[in-house]
């Protein structure tokens, strides 16, 4: 039996009030930008500041509304923003071309509303773009943009970790001379350890599909965390992730899943499209086949042990350690802060082919996968997509391995019919190899 | 006809940029150490220091199929011909391959190298900044280069003093000042050298022995003084965008239905190479090194002023419009290229308030010669006025 997430509903309204206050906010500060920037140095500025991201928010408005992303994607191309460029992107362009956004509680609103600053991360040649071109169309909004020059360990080199805090101490005095606001250490480092125990929350959820049954499958993966990536700076979001660990705990000590037919196990790197597209996610849950541990869904907005005596480990951190590091000054809280960022996975993969395999290599084998999906996405340039290439080489001897085309949200660009016999091919390949090994 | 000296010149350069293995083969034939770099954010004056001469990694536009199963078909064809380049070992006699962190698409034709061409034990990987305009980026560029120079003591096993890196800057700038002073060539209503001319020397420079460079360059701008101005051709266009080492594209510019002449090139294997010049007779060395190297035509990749999110390249592009007085602008980039397409959405209206006409053309592995000539002739219409068939 299927088991249902009691905590789901706490989530799904976390994440609509978020989108709400950004929307209908009477005062405070609306905040726009990526992410995937540290988002705490915001929260400084008040208890009023309404954030708006641009990823979640394009995966949760494709989920949503898909022939509203339609028309924003093809609002951004006819606007002047070409057809190879990422697909995330252009519905959030979109929309702002179109002066009108979709939020996930099923609200569109005419009239888009304007952010009062754009606080970005470089993640890759476009994500900086996106911003700098909202920011053109809606008569040069001011915006920051850090440079997170993240792959590999980079976490542990303090060349780049002193770079990224320095971004972020200059950020902070930007912030406080374009509101004209007083900055509050206090309330900036009680976000900054709210930020990193969510992070590290997740983490720690993640690690829990190391069990079998898993107890969470991609869909919820995929549902589950954009909450922290709109806003994980408040309390509020510490107390719902503590208590989705608390539940799937106790699914593994019960042995229960919300897919609990799990004949194969996948590891998957991509961007989760098989959310997007239900036709893909039949073939494999017809199967018995379940995507148990993604990069995407637990590196996005999640951090673990990483690289450990030159191996990488998906081993979570202890929560408990969250409390204890010493955020007593600004500049500590960034620096913590800068180490947790930079030390996603993600982040990580994007710029170090190394690091990308060691990830991989180490998922397959602490989730105990039996085969492994890559989806580059097509759009996407940080979405490994050479990588993935590279890895079908190397993983291709070694497990069934299967890659095909996908784009984050524009569905012009997936070849369903070929992706679909690819993953039919692909439980096959899981099978045979499943009995090879039983025979053995 | 009797070849002016000019000439003799240019085709030397020509020869160069047409047979690049075998120029660099000889100067490893007189005993030089030679280091490929794929970007030009790699600071050469350090290689040079050391005794290595730089050589730019370029294209080879042969129609290929093997790199799609190393690198994503979406990546642009500038990076995939790259990885072609190391996976046919066409570059094997270099001593190193070197980059510096730039687009992603540069950066996996890199990673292609080290991974399947044999290079992974010869190769280095230059932290640098993805935005140029932060203020913390000169701290970071200044320890990464420390990094890079020690990596590169260690491998020709000698230490590099201030003073070899003062003369590897003093002979780069040298080289900078020289290709600035060809292009201020163009200027003029009738040149003594065309733009494809031009850009030929430029791209050439990047696979040279800057000092050979220099002397070349000296003698070329020496005999182009004393030579009369062709007589002035028609359209003038400028050409900004992305890596473009097909320099028959420029040649299709100025061989159209239509009498154009190219007057200036924005982009990296172009102007974007040489507009800059690194500061003299500083102290510390590898401090000039970044301020010189922060001071140049932004790379789209790298172009995001903090706190306005202002693009500077748009400000170099102005100042070359009112310099080289372009009619039009032909936007050219790497079909795939990320960032450029997102600069184009944005400087076009800037353009369209200074009344200038533009085109959008995407470079592939080869040139779709009718097609580009088509577009770039509709172009010529537009600025002339001329109305096609009448």
């Amino acid at each position: 039996m299927p088991y249902s997430l009691t905590t789901w509903n706490e989530f799904k309204n976390y994440q609509s009030t978020c989108y709400r206050n950004y929307l209908y906010a009477s005062e405070g500060l609306r905040c726009m930008g990526s992410t995937w920037s540290v988002l705490a140095p915001l929260k400084g500025l008040g208890e009023d500041v309404h954030i708006i991201g641009g990823e979640p928010h394009a995966a949760s408005t494709a989920g949503t509304f898909p022939e509203e992303s339609r028309e924003d994607i093809s609002a951004a191309e006819r606007a002047g923003l070409g057809f190879h460029s990422c697909s995330y992107l252009k519905l959030f362009v979109g929309e702002v071309v179109r002066d009108k956004i979709a939020i996930p509680d099923g609200t569109i609103k005419e009239g888009y509303p304007k952010p009062d600053l754009i606080w970005t991360t470089h993640l890759c040649s476009q994500h900086s773009k996106w911003y700098q071109e909202v920011s053109r169309r809606m008569g040069g909004i001011p915006m920051y943009a850090i440079d997170m020059i993240g792959g590999g360990n980079a976490e542990k080199d303090p060349k780049i970790v002193k770079y990224v805090c320095d971004q972020i101490e200059e950020g902070i005095r930007w912030l406080e001379r374009v509101t004209g606001r007083e900055y509050s250490d206090e309330l900036f480092i009680k976000a900054a350890r709210n930020e990193i125990k969510v992070l590290v929350l997740w983490g720690n959820i993640c690690a829990l599909n190391r069990h079998a049954p898993a107890p969470l499958d991609e869909r919820r993966l995929i549902a589950l965390f954009p909450p922290a990536m709109v806003d994980r700076t408040t309390d509020q979001t510490v107390r719902i992730y503590e208590a989705l660990f608390k539940e799937v705990k106790h699914m593994v000590e019960t042995g229960q899943s919300v897919a609990p037919d799990q004949r194969y196990r996948i590891v998957y790197f991509g961007i989760a499209h098989t959310y997007g597209h239900p036709e893909m996610a039949r073939i494999l849950r017809d199967a018995g086949a379940e995507i148990v541990a993604s990069v995407y869904t637990f590196g996005t907005a999640g951090n673990f042990r990483g690289i450990v005596n030159g191996k990488w480990s998906w081993d979570p951190l202890d929560p408990a350690w969250v409390d204890e590091l010493d955020l007593s000054t600004r500049r500590n809280a960034i620096t913590e802060l800068a180490k947790i960022v930079l030390g996603w996975p993600t982040w990580q993969g994007v710029r170090s082919y190394w690091a990308l395999e060691q990830m991989a290599r180490a998922m397959i084998t602490e989730y105990k996968a039996d085969g492994l999906l890559l989806a580059p996405s097509r759009s996407c340039e940080t979405d490994f997509r050479n990588g993935y290439v590279g890895m079908q080489r190397i993983f291709k001897s070694e497990i069934p391995t299967i890659e095909y085309d996908s784009d984050q949200v524009d569905v012009r660009k997936m070849d369903l019919p070929g992706a679909q016999r690819k993953t039919e091919l692909f439980v096959r390949l899981m099978e045979a190899h499943k009995k090879r090994v039983h025979d053995k | 006809m009797m070849n002016k000296g000019s000439d003799t010149i240019i085709e030397r350069f020509r020869s160069i940029t047409e047979n690049t293995h075998e120029y660099a083969k000889s100067l490893q034939g007189k005993g030089q150490l030679l280091a490929g770099y794929m970007c030009t954010h790699v600071p050469e004056e350090i290689l040079y220091a050391a005794g290595i001469i730089p050589v730019r990694i370029l294209s080879s536009h042969v129609l290929q199929a093997m790199t799609r199963s190393y690198m994503h078909e979406t990546y642009c064809s500038f990076s995939h011909d790259c990885a072609y380049q190391g996976l046919q070992h066409n570059y094997d006699y270099l001593d190193l391959i070197v980059t510096s962190s730039s687009c992603i698409h540069m950066g996996e034709a890199f990673n292609v190298w080290v991974r399947f061409a044999g290079f992974q034990q010869k190769s280095f990987l230059i932290p640098y900044p993805h935005i140029i305009e932060t203020k913390p980026a000169r701290g970071f560029m200044v320890e990464s280069f420390g990094e890079f120079k020690q990596f590169i003591e260690k491998f020709v096993k000698k230490s590099i003093t201030d003073d070899d890196i003062e003369g590897a800057i003093k002979v780069y700038n040298h080289t900078r000042k020289l290709l600035k002073r060809l292009w201020e060539f163009l200027r003029r209503d009738n040149p003594p050298i065309t733009g494809p001319e031009v850009a030929t020397a430029t791209l050439a420079s990047q696979v040279m022995d800057k000092q050979e460079c220099n002397q070349m360059l000296e003698q070329l701008i020496q005999r182009l003084e004393a030579e009369p101005g062709k007589a002035p051709s028609g359209v003038r266009l400028m050409v900004t965008g992305g890596a473009c080492d097909d320099l028959g594209i420029f040649g299709l510019i100025e061989h159209l239905n239509y009498s154009a002449s190219l007057v200036f090139i924005d982009s990296c294997t172009a102007a974007r190479y040489f507009w800059f010049e690194v500061p003299e007779d500083r102290s510390d060395k590898l401090e000039a090194i970044a301020e010189g190297y922060i001071g140049r035509i932004p790379c789209p990749a790298k172009d995001n002023v903090p706190g306005t999110g202002e693009k500077k390249r748009f400000r170099f592009i102005q100042q070359f419009i009112e310099d080289f007085k372009p009619d039009g602008v032909v936007f050219l980039y790497q079909r795939f290229c990320s960032p450029q397409p997102m600069d184009v959405v944005a400087l076009k209206p800037i353009l369209d308030k200074l009344g200038i006409p533009s085109t959008e053309l995407e470079l592939d592995t080869t040139v779709p010669i009718t097609q580009f000539g088509t577009q770039l002739e509709a172009l010529v219409e537009i600025i002339t006025r001329v109305v096609p068939y009448e």
